[in-house]
């Protein structure tokens, strides 16, 4: 058994992909205890039981079709208009931008490519220092996967059977909180440098709108939908798509139609990545509750841990690591199924924990020196990965005094949660 | 073992455009008949307070579908999500015998699991269970054992290309 399990680990560190060993997994574990192994293909066909798996693929496609398109562009244009003549305002600005953008593209490397690209040269012209204004860009990129209609938080919802509404509400708070100590800092570092980007000039803000008339609805409709509980997710992911499609393919015609099948294809590879590893650990959880695998690792840790606090911020310290060595959608779908019942056995609240799980992973993309978004955004500014590191250290700090914040205040979390 | 490396232009080679064409075709039709019924549902309900019986069911397979129809291109282009943290420190010789034991083994899981597929799709017809009223459900299920033989395929089919010298490490898996 446990060489089974050391055998797995070492074939998914030499690249195995995660299907494979979460499957093996599964496999081996039903025919040791003698059951029949359709129960795996049952479990996968289970991906076909799951209605709220719709939102996966629909918001999935309308992230990448908008990444595709001028969004970004415009997205920054009218952000600079409305509070770039603030001090420091630019800097709020690629906050503001990344977070929205974040949460309706879902990966948040796509962000750092899309809008860092933007925004680097602006701040750096803005009289912004190259090491804040890399820094900046690298943390912003992972800003705003606790708000709707983000992935991970849909995804946890699913494997924790909680509601995915709350989550969103939940979001809300931590969310805001981030992007609150990121612009804080932000101002606080450029005290010396309060040139504002611009006068305010309704001229501009006028252009801007204009410009950008057409995907204002969007968030406002979403977000609006699915906050206000007039949408289910799915239905909310289903207007998303045939918005974004008829404003980027017909209306401001930036999206070529022939460019379609490759974006098809590129974003339902990754739909089919994340859910056939769900389908298949749909399989393995259940091997593993059969197993008792939960109650054994409850024992354990209650063992040698006896607090909440104690509890939590070992929690926190696994997350960041995890974080940084797999894909955010791997992690949860792995993970979440072995800590509910041990946080629950602490009396952590499902819909906190989830909260926890999605803003400690956001900082596991910035942790050195593995994190992805290091890398990303390394390639995408052509700077050593070293200097994208310590450029990203005092947000990393930042963010991570407010993931201490989002896991031992709960009430930030659960305030407005009802259900 | 000693064909020479020019896949494009010969039969193997329009083998693979084809096989490219063809999943794309079918997760666009898959993905957009998914979209305009996800859209009709909404549109339908906000209008007229009602909806399609048949439809939340046929989104549900819709989207079984587009999961391992993604699937299989995944394994084409080689982007399944993986972790890989070793194999790049490695020597280069080491590493392609790792890339080749671990698609060995992808390859033998996914073999199983579309044998096992394969029963439960023969089990289910046996029984005759049905889906969407009248449907047989193994025409829907039988999504699984293609794809996952397909899937086996892919990482067979790689193995000489990963033992050959001189092969580019693959990505690091997507962004």
């Amino acid at each position: 058994m446990i060489l089974t399990s050391l055998v797995l680990v070492l074939l998914a560190v030499l690249g195995a992909p995660l299907f494979a060993i979460i499957g093996a997994g599964a496999l081996l574990g039903f025919s040791r205890s003698d059951v029949d192994l359709t129960a795996v293909p049952i479990e996968i066909f289970g991906i076909a039981e799951t209605p709220i798996l719709l939102a996966i693929p629909l918001f999935t496609f309308a992230g990448y079709v908008l990444s595709e398109s001028r969004a970004a562009a415009r997205l920054v244009r009218l952000s600079a208009a409305l509070i770039g003549w603030l001090p420091g305002g630019l800097a709020m600005v690629a906050v503001a931008t990344c977070s929205l953008f974040t949460a309706f593209t879902g990966g948040s490397g796509v962000t750092i490519i899309a809008i860092g690209a933007l925004l680097y040269p602006a701040l750096i012209q803005a009289g912004y220092g190259e090491r804040f204004t890399l820094g900046l860009v690298t943390s912003s990129g992972s800003l705003g996967l606790l708000f709707a209609p983000s992935l991970p938080l849909i995804i946890y919802g699913i494997i924790a059977e909680v509601s995915i509404d709350s989550l969103f509400v939940a979001g809300i708070g931590p969310g805001i909180l981030m992007m609150l100590a990121l612009a804080a800092f932000c101002l606080w570092r450029n005290r010396e440098n309060r040139r504002p980007l611009a006068d305010f000039s309704w001229r501009e803000v006028r252009a801007a709108v204009r410009e950008s008339i057409w995907e204002l609805p969007l968030p406002i409709v979403v977000l609006g939908g699915i906050y206000s509980g007039y949408f289910a997710v799915s239905e909310a992911a289903a207007m998303t798509v045939v918005y974004v499609l008829v404003v980027e393919l017909l209306i401001y015609r930036e999206v070529p139609w022939t460019r379609l099948t490759a974006i098809v294809r590129d974003s339902m590879v990754l739909v089919g990545g994340i859910l056939l590893i769900l389908g298949i650990s749909l399989a393995s959880t259940n091997y593993m509750i059969d197993a008792q695998v939960p109650q054994k690792l409850i024992e354990l840790v209650t063992r040698y841990i006896s607090s909440q606090t104690s509890f939590l911020l070992l929690l926190i310290c696994f997350l960041m690591l995890i974080g940084c060595i797999l894909h955010i959608f791997s992690a949860l779908v792995l993970v979440v199924p072995l800590m509910l019942p041990v946080a629950a056995q602490y009396g952590v609240n499902p819909v906190h924990l989830g909260i926890i799980f999605v803003a400690t992973m956001e900082l596991g993309y910035l942790l050195p020196p593995i994190g992805l978004n290091l890398y990303i955004s390394s390639y995408r500014f052509k700077k050593p990965v070293l200097e994208v590191c310590l450029a990203t250290l005092p947000f990393i700090l930042i963010l991570f005094g407010a993931v201490l914040l989002i896991t031992f205040v709960p009430a930030l979390s659960l305030m407005f949660v009802t259900k | 073992m000693s064909s020479a490396g020019l896949p494009p232009a010969d039969a193997p080679g329009r083998a693979e455009r084809f096989g490219r064409w063809l999943e794309n075709a079918l997760l666009a039709i898959v993905l957009f008949l998914m979209i305009g019924l996800a859209a009709a549902q909404v549109l339908l309900r906000g209008a007229f307070g009602g909806s399609l019986a048949w439809a939340d069911e046929a989104l549900r397979l819709l989207v079984l579908w587009a999961a391992m129809l993604g699937a299989i291109a995944a394994s084409r282009d080689n982007v399944h999500l993986r972790i890989d943290l070793l194999s790049r420190f490695l020597p280069a010789s080491w590493q392609r015998l790792s890339a080749a034991l671990v698609d060995l083994f992808a390859a033998g899981v996914s073999g199983v699991l579309a044998w096992q597929s394969w029963r439960f799709v023969a089990e289910s017809r046996e029984y005759g269970d049905q889906v969407l009223g009248t449907w047989p459900a193994w025409a829907f299920q039988s999504i699984l054992p293609v794809a996952f033989i397909l899937i086996t395929y892919r990482y067979l089919a790689g193995l000489p290309r990963q033992l050959r010298p001189r092969h580019a490490a693959p990505g690091p898996g997507p962004a």
